[in-house]
């Protein structure tokens, strides 16, 4: 009987704290962030500083070709813009739309628009959302086309120079863009078509005469 | 710092194993001493006498919400992280049903089943034995419920997302719920439980 009594005691007990704890939960607020954030700003700086905030053009074109599926390259700019060329394997989607956009916290996820500085302040706001793997296209998609698509050698360039653009054309034509040697480097000559868009292939599926054994250089 | 460490890379997929082996262990442990480990016990439900496995698991339901709901207003626990499946629905009231119908005629649930092999039973070694069977039939027959299985995708859902009302609130209607359900069960095993001498347990 004194078990009995003393068991209905504790069941008692508990419904109890259980109902005080759901009680308070209905001022306790929501346990998702707003659209309101803080930020560290001198841990943002420091990694700002130690440049361990984005990545080369170099590496990423690495990580397309050895299909690495561990990031996501989320393209900034507009809609059109996308459609009319995109850097493979990137996903279309435009500042005000990234905070909603469904991303895990654990991610890498790689930003990138025209110049650097729309991807920059994409980057400020995952960061200041506890986004931890993210991560700036450095010179976007303007240094992508000038040192992937469209790579260039001097007249006069070293030998090692040379031998580093022969590893350079691979890339490039891995990408469908056109390497630039001769007189015609020399000039510049903004009006490189951009390849199309299904040329190269997605990740995972690496096409026959890939680069492979460029695999070990970049990061 | 922040929860879920395997998320945020604090321990690798080994480590993760081990973690899972000790949870699971623990687990199984507290169902055996609440009794789950017999077969009787769990069908009790089913004929209204006992509703122990109502009790308990609403408990895990309600202290595993609240937990979460202040560890996550607290900052300490990040719930975006926290897997959600995505819900298939009509694949998964079939899915529930056959759940279902083999837990009346097994007496077990899966995980009840390992328990009862563990304490060395041999209902539920032959309940353990059927579900491997089964997974196995449902992985090589896979390919012809495919289209089943994806089909009427409402993707990941939530309550205070589908009812769009504040979690805090849903939090609170789900407590109430539970006590609610508790009084409900106590009443319901007077009416229907076992009396006089038949009582046991």
């Amino acid at each position: 009987m004194k078990t009995l009594f003393n068991n209905w005691m504790l069941n008692r007990t508990l419904a109890i704290v259980a109902g005080v704890l759901g009680f308070f939960a209905l001022f306790a607020g929501n346990p998702y962030p707003g659209a309101t954030a803080t930020i560290n700003t001198k841990e943002l700086a420091v990694l700002i500083q130690r440049e361990a905030d984005h990545v080369t053009v170099e590496e990423l074109a690495d990580w397309i070709i050895q299909g690495r599926s561990d990031y996501r390259l989320l393209d900034l700019r507009s809609e059109a813009e996308f459609q009319q060329y995109h850097i493979p394997t990137a996903v279309n989607v435009p500042p005000a739309a990234l905070i909603d956009y469904p991303i895990a916290r654990n991610e890498n996820i790689i930003l990138y628009s025209d110049g650097g500085i729309h991807a920059a302040q994409a980057w400020l706001l995952l960061k200041a959302r506890k986004y931890r793997g993210a991560y700036v296209l450095k010179g976007g998609l303007e240094e992508w086309t000038e040192k992937i698509l469209f790579p260039r050698i001097a007249e006069n360039a070293s030998p090692e120079e040379r031998a580093a653009f022969e590893k350079r054309k691979e890339v490039s034509k891995f990408f469908g863009g056109s390497p630039q040697t001769g007189a015609a480097a020399e000039k510049a000559s903004p009006q490189l078509a951009m390849p199309k868009l299904d040329m190269p292939a997605a990740p995972g599926g690496t096409p026959a005469g890939a680069p492979k054994k460029k695999k070990k250089e970049g990061c | 710092m922040n929860a879920p460490f395997f998320k945020y890379g604090m321990f690798n997929d080994e480590v993760s194993l081990i973690v899972a082996f000790v949870i699971g262990i623990g687990f199984g442990f507290f169902l055996e001493r609440a009794g789950f480990g017999g077969a009787r016990k769990l069908v009790a439900q089913f004929y209204l006498n006992d509703l122990t496995v109502f009790k308990v698991m609403f408990t895990a339901i309600i202290t595993a919400m609240v937990g979460l709901y202040y560890l996550s207003v607290l900052g300490i626990v990040d719930l975006s992280l926290v897997y959600v499946g995505t819900t298939y629905l009509m694949p998964q009231i079939v899915g529930g049903l056959v759940l279902g119908v083999g837990f009346v005629v097994g007496g077990y649930c899966p995980g009840t089943s390992c328990v009862a092999v563990a304490t060395g039973r041999i209902d539920g070694l032959v309940t353990l034995f059927g579900i491997v069977v089964g997974i196995s039939i449902f992985a090589e027959t896979f390919s012809f419920i495919e289209e089943f299985y994806f089909s009427t995708d409402l993707g990941v859902l939530t309550l205070p997302q589908l009812l769009g009302l504040p979690y805090g609130l849903v939090v609170f209607l789900v407590v109430l719920m539970a006590l609610g359900g508790f009084a409900g069960a106590s009443w319901v095993e007077k009416k229907f439980g076992p009396k006089g001498i038949w009582s046991q347990s």
